[in-house]
């Protein structure tokens, strides 16, 4: 979802959510108290919930889950439990499972931590099976495979919702409310965060997100959401057993996900209702039916990746309105001059990779105000400076140290709030968001002056997009751009989070010769303005043209550092780029 | 055998369906959930294969009260849910007489709050001893429940095979956990207490550990309760290697068709109770034959109690001269004597209507019925 | 004592049928980068085929055995053209959920062909065993134990001293630098599915006279293989092996001397444990993505 007008932000799908809320009131007094279309809705409603909690950990976040049946599970048994057997309340038994539902989730959040794809796959299956296994051998807690019958339904204060319609009444509302939740989740600072880490997690912990919490919350909320399911799936059919949650149910309610469109609760719910009335009416398709289940599976995912919600809505897309005109960035209102001050100061910093010695006790300082130029030949360990720089590989000896802090051991989201931002060599943009949402994620960092105000953060985020150029494509998708946009949308991203350092490696690197003149003079404004800049590139014009600094890494270790004339000069630099001393060719004027 | 087996049942399906959509005016219709789909769709063929075999005798003579009987059936999809919805759908239709439910005991545990809203008879064969003692007055079991299996077998271990020493194993999903509790309780009133009790879950593939347990115990004979005709053959492939010998009287699935092809010669000798067996009783007999003259698959206990359940739903509207419910429940408990394919049903005010199994013997392939065993209601 | 040795007979050859199947999976994840949730449904289609070639047409074991690996192989082309290669280039995601979605639609398939009984399928020695003192060696676990064995050897022979071997290899490390370097990049992935197809289909014949046919039968074995994998090592074909015969000693001694029926939970324990401590496994490389 791209930023919309920005004073609308606030009651954004509110009036729908009512509207719906009426709807489903109204719809529901023309429902049959007890049997077929009653169970069918209830059946919808309360797995259409767990759904939408696939759609925030798997859609929003990325994070593959298929133990969502166990969360659905556990908040049913919560309910099954506490009011058969502790005879609480319907709302307490339900509070209790969703409790317990969201605190496993949190566990299994933790464990999404450093593992993705196929081993974090194979975590929640075995999350899945041993709490199935749980529900059918601890007997004595679970009643086992006997299951649990005789679940009431709820009522509070008096009001009692064990009729049909009042029962589907309170799952429709419940339903709505939480559609109307994790739809605005998605435009909303902690939804973009996940989205960040789905489309590059790497980018995103260098951008100031907590990728550690971020996943954590993802799986918390989702568990949450599959406990709530469970738990009114429970008081609507009044009876539960564990072979109701196993690992097939996780498969269909991932199915349910994919096929109306993982990235939208709308979506998720028209898949939900979808594969839960299409076998009732493909009843004689019914031999095959779960055959073609699988098979739509694959050919979802080969054709239709966004489910067929999300391919409907792709064909009706609208073009967005012209973004508005913006106060330009701060930064810019800023006379900066070059000074001594340290920003940057490593020393002795050293990585090694088993025997490779990629950096060997490097010394470097940038100063406020600076462009200050890393270079070498390739394979010379700059690379690695500057990851290690960020905090993305951890170093083998040396200190950083940022703005008087010690750095050396801090995560690179701490770095980022702390001022320092960063490019990448091989671009790092989200592609599954908007230039203007890719931009909006570096100035709404934790810290920002500006961090806690949505309509100023979007406002910033144009801002940095109108330094840059590219303030008129602030809504198109950002896969949509030229390489060298997308390279300027970095830099925006890095500019809009109020850096007082910006490292930018091999900024040049894929832009064609007028590109690079406009990125040479891009750099000499900020530079103009104060800004702090480490620069690591092979293009020796853009470095003379811009550096105030150089050095020069062979090798994984310093062999010169100073200004670009004597740098540029020096025999062991020549030496280290071309093998041999050379005459001069020409002189090397900045132009 | 399977070529034929598949087009008989394709026969029937395809005639089922027919019945179904043969509207004749006025008929009586009984509703059936039964599995068509998922992993227990072959036995819910033969479900409905029964009940339809009765159905047509029925109507044959004339029917009931002069009108034919229609079986509708709706498919649950071998989950609790799916048996659920197609609940729901028959009652929604507005025109079941009766219905017959599921013989899976978790199904109609789903079920029973549906069936007390919809106040109508349903008969269902799962064996669940509890479903009877839910106070749920509409209700009717047509097969024994999982106590009276118990019951037998602890009985003819203890009595006929004067054997002490128990090794009990069974499954830890429903049926087997509360058989295991049926068959404690019944070796208890024996004074007797089990030298071993052993869980194992479902679809196993190695049955090694068990088997040592049993063998170190020092049973003398094996009790068991298995589900899976798969997990029962691997564990009597293992208990032959191994060197396990003692005798073993199983749950219905040890003499269940499928365990036979698959055990083959590991499981001659054993012993089984069986609900249903074709030279239990002359209506048995007659049951099974024509039976496999129509579907050219030798009866199990999955047609026979709905072939009893129809008929005996055919009694309670002949009792009581009509559809109206209450009168049909009174009508059904009122049943007493009755012959049917499963043994002699006598309802009890808690809607059991049989106490007591077969003792079977697997001599070298054949099941060979050894005796009746009954306990006064 | 004589208990735990057979136990530990036992726990190997539960084992061996694990790291076969491991086997499978390791190919496609080497060469391939393909975490492949159908590779328990290729030992499946493997029993069946032989099923309708032994017991169907009545060829005699060795023949039918040699026809359904070779249709296996087929098969597993087919599924690569299918299954991955229109979705090779969009990430690890899509192409592990496209397979569970082929998973499912090859058993139900199955399902709906055959019906729901199990089948019988015969060992490759008639005699049930031995009785080597105190232990009792099933003579099939036997040929499964000397199978995972022999193949391990040659797939070990293959990829470390045969050139093809060599370019699976390159393939699966780095794609586009192995077709830079001349080697033609789909068919070596084509090549490895077959394999691993072909593989898988022998897995499943080897373990069909002791776990019976039936469409079940390879989800059961392929998330404890899968497990395997990741315990042993993800992408290491001795990690494969070790890994299934570790997990099928601790499941079937944690059985034995703790609970039966929680026998599944030690197996996913011990992943968990590893997937949280060691998530490269005994033998794999450190998981890192480059900056």
């Amino acid at each position: 979802m791209t930023a919309t007008p920005l004073s609308a932000r606030r009651w954004r799908g509110v009036p729908v959510a009512l509207a719906a809320l009426v709807a489903c009131v109204v719809a529901v007094q023309f429902v049959p108290a007890q049997g077929y279309y009653l169970n069918i809705l209830m059946q919808a409603a309360t797995y259409g919930i767990a759904v939408i909690g696939i759609v925030v950990v798997l859609g929003y976040c990325g994070q593959i889950t298929l133990a969502q049946a166990a969360f659905f599970g556990i908040g049913a048994y919560g309910v099954a439990l506490g009011t058969v057997d502790f005879g609480l309340n319907f709302f307490v038994a339900l509070a209790i499972g969703v409790l317990l539902s969201g605190l496993l989730g949190l566990l299994l959040g933790v464990a999404s931590l450093r593992l993705g794809g196929h081993y974090l796959a194979m975590v929640t299956i075995s999350f899945q099976q041993i709490l199935t296994l749980v529900l059918t051998n601890w007997i004595s807690l679970t009643h086992g495979p006997d299951g649990v019958p005789g679940v009431p339904r709820a009522a509070i204060f008096g009001i009692s919702f064990a009729g049909g319609e009042a029962y589907l009444g309170l799952c429709l509302v419940v339903l709505v409310l939480i559609t109307l939740y994790s739809w605005r989740l998605k435009s909303s600072r902690l939804g973009r965060a996940m989205q960040a880490v789905r489309d590059n997690e790497l980018a995103a912990s260098t951008s100031g997100i907590d990728i550690f919490r971020t996943k954590v919350l993802a799986f918390g909320i989702s568990a949450i959401l599959g406990g709530i399911g469970g738990g009114l799936f429970a008081g609507g059919f009044s009876y539960i057993s564990p072979d109701q949650f196993s690992f097939p149910e996780s498969i269909v309610l991932l199915t349910m996900a994919l096929l109306g469109g993982v990235q939208s609760p709308i979506g998720a719910l028209f898949g939900t209702t979808l594969l839960i009335i299409l076998p009732e009416w493909l009843r004689f398709l019914r031999q095959v039916y779960l055959a073609v289940y699988g098979a739509a599976v694959i050919l979802i995912m080969v054709f239709l990746p966004d489910g067929i919600w999300g391919w409907a809505t792709q064909r009706l897309r609208r073009t967005p309105p012209a973004p508005p005109e913006v106060a330009p960035l701060p930064l810019l209102s800023v006379k900066g001059e070059a000074t001594d001050e340290p920003v940057l100061e490593i020393r002795g910093l050293a990585k090694h990779f088993g025997g490779l010695r990629a950096l060997d006790g490097v010394d470097l300082t940038v100063r406020r105000g600076t462009v200050h130029a890393l270079i070498g030949p390739n394979g010379s360990g700059k690379s690695t400076f500057i990851n290690v720089v960020t905090g993305l590989y951890r170093p083998t000896a040396g200190r950083v140290s940022f703005l008087g802090q010690d750095i050396t051991y801090a995560a690179p989201y701490v770095r980022n709030r702390l001022g320092l931002a960063r490019t990448f060599q091989n671009i790092r943009v989200f592609r599954g968001m908007t230039v203007l949402d890719n931009v909006v994620v570096g100035a709404e960092r934790p810290g920002n002056d500006i961090a806690e105000d949505p309509e100023a953060v979007t406002e910033r985020a144009l801002a940095a997009l109108e330094f840059v150029g590219l303030r008129g494509d602030a809504y198109r998708m950002v896969g949509t751009l030229s390489y060298g946009h997308q390279r300027y949308v970095e830099i925006a991203r890095a500019l809009a989070s109020s850096p007082a350092c910006v490292l930018l490696d091999e900024p040049a690197a894929g832009l064609n010769m007028t590109e690079k003149q406009e990125l040479g003079v891009l750099l000499r404004r900020l530079k103009g303005h104060g800004l702090t800049i480490l620069v690591i590139d092979h293009d020796m014009n853009l470095v003379e043209q811009v550096a105030d600094h150089i050095t020069v890494l062979n090798f994984g270790r310093r062999i010169a550092d100073g200004d670009p004339r004597s740098v540029l000069d020096s025999p062991d630099v020549i030496a280290a780029y071309l093998g041999q001393p050379q005459e001069k060719q020409g002189s090397h004027e900045a132009a | 055998m399977a070529l034929t087996r598949r087009a008989a049942l394709a026969a029937s399906a395809v005639t089922v369906f027919a019945i179904g959509r043969a509207r004749a005016a006025d008929t009586l219709k009984i509703g059936q959930v039964a599995p068509l789909t998922g992993p227990a769709a072959e036995s819910g063929r033969y479900q409905v294969n029964g009940a339809k075999q009765a159905a047509d005798a029925i109507n044959a003579k004339g029917g009931v009260l002069g009108q034919q009987i229609e079986l509708v059936v709706e498919d649950d999809q071998t989950t609790n849910p799916g048996a659920v919805l197609a609940f729901s759908r028959l009652v929604n239709r507005g025109d079941c007489a009766a219905y017959i439910g599921s013989i899976r005991s978790t199904q109609v545990h789903a079920m029973a709050p549906d069936v007390l809203k919809a106040a109508k008879v349903m008969m269902f064969g799962g064996t669940d001893p509890t479903l009877t003692q839910m106070g749920n007055p509409w209700m009717f079991r047509c097969r024994p429940n999982d106590s009276y299996s118990a019951k037998v077998i602890a009985e003819f271990g203890v009595k006929s095979l004067e054997k002490k020493k128990w090794a009990i194993v069974h499954s830890t999903d429903a049926f087997g956990t509360n058989g295991m509790k049926a068959l404690v309780d019944s070796l208890d009133k024996a004074g007797i207490k089990p030298e071993l009790v052993q869980g194992y879950a479902n679809q196993a593939p190695d049955f090694t550990p068990v088997v040592l347990a049993v063998k170190q115990s020092g049973a003398e004979v094996i009790g068991s309760y298995f589900t899976f005709e798969t997990d029962l053959a691997v564990f009597a492939r293992q208990a032959k290697q191994l060197g396990v010998t003692i005798p073993w009287i199983g749950s219905p699935s040890i003499v269940a068709t499928p365990a036979l092809n698959l055990g083959g010669a590991t499981l001659y000798g054993t012993y089984g109770v069986a609900d249903f067996n074709a030279d239990s009783s002359p209506t048995a007999k007659a049951f099974a034959e024509k039976y496999y003259e129509l579907f050219k698959v030798r009866a199990d206990n999955f047609p026979s109690w709905t072939y009893d359940a129809t008929n005996i739903l055919a009694r309670g509207i002949t009792g009581a001269g009509g559809t109206d419910p209450e009168k049909m429940r009174k009508a059904i408990i009122a049943i007493k004597g009755f012959n049917g394919a499963e043994g002699e049903y006598n309802f009890d005010e808690h809607g059991d209507g049989l106490h007591g199994y077969n003792i079977v013997r697997n001599e070298k392939g054949t099941i060979i019925f050894d005796r009746r065993i009954d306990f006064p209601a | 004592m004589d208990i735990a040795l057979q136990l530990l007979f036992t726990g190997l050859g539960i084992g061996s049928i694990y790291a076969l199947v491991a086997l499978g999976f390791v190919l496609l994840i080497r060469a391939a980068s393909v975490v492949n949730f159908a590779q328990g449904e290729f030992s499946m289609l493997g029993a069946y085929l032989m099923v309708i070639f032994f017991t169907g047409f009545g060829l005699s074991y060795f023949l039918a055995m040699i026809l359904s690996v070779v249709l296996m192989a087929a098969f597993g082309v087919i599924f690569a053209g299918v299954v991955y290669w229109p979705l090779r280039h969009r990430g690890q995601l899509p192409v592990i959920i496209s397979t569970i979605g082929a998973s499912i639609l090859l058993a139900n398939l199955v399902l709906v062909l055959y019906g729901p009984s199990p089948q019988v399928l015969p060992g490759v020695f008639d005699a049930p065993g031995i009785q080597v003192g105190p232990v009792f060696m099933d003579s099939q676990y036997l040929t499964i134990i000397v199978s995972a064995a022999v193949l391990v050897g040659l797939q070990y022979l293959v990829f470390e001293k045969t050139l093809l071997g060599k370019k699976l290899q390159a393939t699966s490390q780095d794609k586009e630098m192995a077709s830079l370097l001349g080697i033609p990049v789909a068919t070596m992935v084509l090549i490895t599915f077959a394999y691993s197809s072909a593989l898988g289909g022998l897995a499943g014949i080897l373990v069909a006279p002791i776990l019976f046919v039936s469409v079940g039968m390879g989800a059961l074995i392929a998330l404890k293989a899968f497990a395997a994998n990741i315990i042993g090592g993800f992408g290491s074909i001795p990690g494969a092996i070790l890994g299934g015969l570790a997990l099928g000693v601790v499941e079937t001694f944690g059985a034995s001397y703790i609970s039966v029926p929680y026998k599944d939970a030690f197996a996913f324990l011990t992943l968990l444990i590893f997937l949280m401590l060691r998530p490269q496994g005994l033998f794999g490389e450190r998981i890192a993505e480059k900056a």
